[in-house]
Parts: structure tokens; C-alpha cells; sequence
């Protein structure tokens, strides 16, 4: 396979295949986050939710992991109906940016690669990512959008990224090794153009 | 779990359901942007009750909303103002300016002051209000209309294909789910109650592998299916679901359009023509008394920093 440029590796290929994957990818999202949680504090679940990004990220790019996290948080918010909360949408779409980042350092998990290294930008990636999405994003969004105490939101957002990164280190890096390895059995056989 | 869901995915028969796609979506666009902006009782309450007219026009199925709206009051309202009165007592005094103290621990560590009652209240307002819009948007318009109102909007058609897309499959992920874990519980994976935090977690992980597996192995029979159609081929595409304009969507598209240009106005009037010197309205403070509480005073985080570099 021809080698991607960093911009195409970030961005993601726009093709039929990557919608469909991320509107499934969303509504699964979607699905998980109402029905698939566990409750820790108000406004967060401990979810299983947070591990489709990471496969998203892993098969199509950061790019599609973060539309397929906000428009599934959006969904989310509408079939559970508690009401629209963008502040989170938008927080959890930077933080699956970042946690989908996958293919840009050299995670190809769709050709079998990942290994110890890759394992451990990951956590880096995940660790950063959480942290920057619920520490300043949806905080400052929250009082920018509903005037919540920031206080409050604060704490929710601290509960909220370590049940997060709880759930995407010790899911995500048996699951990324799990889809690796069968990936690894079929990269024998090639497609045609 | 079907009666669960709120969302349609056939028009009903009432006057709202009527409208075409794009009047709704821009009508939920300027309502949320209307109710983000303004952080004022005085507005939020006759929006919300606009909004409680618009679904009780639709004649809903109640129980799904009771339990939601049950739902969120006592997670969010009840549980986060606990948290409110632990963390910040003084939320008060940073969101009207002014502090009337009406009970207050021995310590003086705790208390509850009218103001920090009303910001409760106030809050309480905004996030009903913002429910009840969710709510009507979501009980009205069904996933190709919102699909097509998105498009109409200016957004890109492949982004509101996946939108529509991912309304569409999710009937089928929830009975994929539904049988995994039937099958899964079958085999003696204890997935409720009995069950500890850490093993229940354990097991809903177990669940999430062929759920994920079926569901990304339908990717390439939807998207062949959809290039086989012609799909992407052209810049533009029309929806079989945005219907032409009738005079009931010329009626509510002039009424929004009213709404936003009474947003713009109030909030020209309330930052610069009669601004209120504190951030939220309070019938208990006087404009005169009230004091700025600078970002550093009220959050924690910045208290302390602040404390560590005095050190």
C-alpha cells in the first residue's frame, strides 16, 4: 500500500466506506452510551462508549473517531433524551481525536501492526487527549453554554476523563491487539484496483 | 427497551410533524442558540413553556418523557446541586454579586444563602428549558428530515448522510445488542445486580467484541451497496424527504426569525444598553451592591495555584 502523507493520515479518506463506518461507528457510540454504562457521578457514565473511537481512529483516522464520538454523543443525547449537552459532545469529539491517532504513528491496525511501542503512545495519547478534552474543553464550554459552576463541572469533568481513560487503557490495548492480530491473518491476500 | 426510544422514524399526523425538515431544524437551531445565549429567568421560562405547547401539540406517548425527564432531575438537578452545596457554597455570590446568608453550619464552612437558591433555581431553569427543546425537536422530526434540514442548512451532504445513517442502523445495533446479550446471559455471563462493579464491567467488555465485529462487518456491504447506487458521484444531492415550503412553514419560519432578532436585541440590551452589572439576573440583589468576583476568587483550581506561588 502506497505510503500516506501526514495531512491524509489526520483527515481521514472521505470515501463511501469511511461514512458508512462512521455512522455506524456513531450510532454505536450512540447505543452504548445509553444502554452500555454504568453510572459514576452525574453527567458520566463509566462506558464502554469510549472504546469505538479508539476502533474508528484505528481503521479510518482521527478525524472520523472525532466525528463519529460527536455525532454519536449527539444521538445519544437524543434517543436517551436528557437533553443536548454540546459542552460534552464537543469534548468528547477532541478527546477521540486524540485517542484515534492511531494510523499517524504508525499503528496500522488494519495490516496487523501494533505492538508494545504503539501501546504506549497510545496510553500517552489517551492520557493527553482525556485530560485536555474534559480538563479545559468542556469546562470552559459549559460556562460559556449553560453557566454551570465551574467548580462542579470541574470535578464531573475530572470523574468523567478517569473512568474514560480507565476504560480505553484496559479495554483498548487487548481489544487493539485482539484486532490486530486478526487483521495479521488475512494481510496475505491483496486487493486490485 | 423499544418503548424506551422517543425518536421517530414516520411523520405523525399533528401540525408540527407536518413541516418540512429544514423549518424544524432551523427552528431547534435558533431555540438552542436563543436558550445558550440568554441566561435570564425572565426569558427562559416563556421559552420553555413554548416548547412544552409545541409537544404537548404533538400528543406523545408520555411514559418514555416522564422517566427521562424523572431521570435527568434526579441525576443531574438533585445529585449535582449536593455537589454544588459541598464545593461551592459561594456560587451564590460569584453568579449574582451580592449574599444574603439564611443558614450556615457551625463552622461556617457550609451555608445557603437566597442567592445561591436562586442560581439553583436558575440553573434548574436553563437545563429544563433546554430538555423540553431537545425533546420537541426530537418527538417532531424524523432522521431523513433532520438529515436533509442539516443539508439545507449549509452542511455537507456526505456529513449528513452519516447522521440519517446512523439513525438508521440503530434499531439494528440495539437488537444485535439485545441478542448478544441474551445469548451471552445464556451462557451464564451475569451481566446484572449479582454481579460485582469490576466483574459486571468485565463481562459488558466481553459483550462489546462481537457486537463491534457484526456491526463494522456490515461496512462493506452498505457502502457497496450505496457506490453501486451512484452514491458520492456529484457535488450536490436532493432529498426525497424535504418537501416544498407550505404557508404553514412560511408561518413558522417568520416566527423564528422573530425569535432570533429578539435574541440579537436582548442581548444588545442587556450587555450594552442596560447591562446588569452581575453575570445572572436576581430579584434579591441590588444592582448597586453588587460586587465582580474575579475567576481567580471562585474556582479552586485557581485558589490554589495561587496559594502555591505565594509559598
Amino acid at each position: 500500500m502506497a505510503e500516506k502523507s501526514l495531512g491524509q493520515k489526520l483527515l481521514g479518506v472521505w470515501n463511501t466506506k469511511t461514512i458508512v463506518a462512521v455512522a455506524i461507528g456513531a450510532a454505536l457510540f450512540g447505543v452504548l452510551m445509553c444502554y452500555g454504562g454504568i453510572p459514576v457521578t452525574t453527567n458520566t457514565n463509566l462506558t464502554t462508549a469510549m472504546i469505538i473511537p479508539v476502533v474508528v481512529g484505528a481503521f479510518f483516522g482521527p478525524l472520523p473517531a472525532l466525528v463519529a464520538a460527536g455525532v454519536g454523543n449527539v444521538i445519544a443525547d437524543l434517543i436517551g433524551g436528557w437533553g443536548m449537552w454540546f459542552d460534552w459532545s464537543i469534548g468528547n469529539g477532541v478527546a477521540a481525536f486524540f485517542v484515534g491517532l492511531l494510523p499517524v504513528y504508525g499503528a496500522y491496525v488494519t495490516e496487523g501492526v501494533f505492538n508494545w511501542k504503539h501501546a504506549i503512545i497510545y496510553a500517552i495519547c489517551v492520557v493527553v487527549g482525556n485530560g485536555l478534552a474534559f480538563g479545559v474543553i468542556t469546562p470552559l464550554f459549559t460556562t460559556l453554554f449553560y453557566g454551570g459552576d465551574l467548580n462542579v463541572t470541574f470535578i464531573q469533568a475530572i470523574a468523567g476523563s478517569i473512568s474514560n481513560i480507565a476504560v480505553e487503557l484496559v479495554v483498548g490495548i487487548p481489544l487493539m491487539f485482539i484486532l490486530a492480530a486478526r487483521s495479521k491473518s488475512r494481510t496475505n491476500l491483496k486487493e486490485e484496483e | 427497551m423499544n418503548n424506551r426510544f422517543v425518536i421517530n422514524y414516520t411523520p405523525g399526523p399533528t401540525y408540527l410533524h407536518q413541516l418540512s425538515g429544514f423549518t424544524k431544524v432551523f427552528l431547534f437551531i435558533i431555540m438552542t442558540v436563543a436558550i445558550i445565549a440568554t441566561y435570564d429567568v425572565r426569558i427562559l421560562i416563556p421559552l420553555g413553556l413554548i416548547n412544552l405547547a409545541e409537544i404537548i401539540s404533538m400528543k406523545p406517548n408520555w411514559k418514555p418523557i416522564i422517566f427521562m425527564f424523572l431521570f435527568t432531575f434526579f441525576t443531574v438537578t438533585v445529585i449535582g446541586n449536593i455537589m454544588l452545596f459541598v464545593v461551592s457554597p459561594d456560587a451564590g455570590l460569584n453568579n449574582c454579586g451580592t449574599e444574603t446568608i439564611i443558614w450556615a453550619s457551625a463552622s461556617g464552612r457550609f451555608y445557603i444563602s437566597k442567592e445561591w437558591l436562586w442560581y439553583v433555581f436558575a440553573v434548574f431553569i436553563k437545563r429544563t428549558v433546554s430538555f423540553f427543546s431537545v425533546m420537541a425537536f426530537a418527538l417532531a422530526t424524523t432522521p431523513s428530515e433532520f438529515a436533509s434540514g442539516l443539508n439545507k442548512c449549509g452542511l455537507p451532504y456526505k456529513v449528513c448522510t452519516i447522521i440519517s445513517l446512523a439513525y438508521r442502523t440503530i434499531p439494528d445495533i440495539a437488537n444485535d445488542f439485545v441478542d448478544i446479550r441474551n445469548s451471552m446471559m445464556m451462557r451464564g455471563v451475569e451481566l446484572g445486580k449479582k454481579a460485582s462493579l469490576g466483574k459486571r464491567l468485565k463481562n459488558n467488555v466481553t459483550l462489546l467484541v462481537p457486537l463491534i465485529m457484526s456491526s463494522f462487518g456490515k461496512v462493506t456491504n452498505i457502502a457497496n451497496a450505496m457506490d453501486l447506487r451512484g452514491y458520492g458521484k456529484n457535488k450536490k444531492r436532493t432529498w426525497y424527504a424535504e418537501k416544498e415550503p407550505t404557508r404553514a412553514d412560511q408561518l413558522v419560519r417568520g416566527l423564528t426569525i422573530a425569535l432570533g432578532v429578539l435574541t440579537i436585541g436582548y442581548l444588545i440590551w442587556s450587555k450594552v444598553i442596560d447591562p446588569w452589572p452581575a453575570k445572572i439576573w436576581c430579584p434579591f440583589s441590588d444592582p448597586s451592591l453588587i460586587r465582580q468576583v474575579s475567576l481567580e476568587e471562585s474556582f479552586f483550581l485557581f485558589r490554589w495555584l495561587k496559594q502555591l506561588f505565594n509559598h
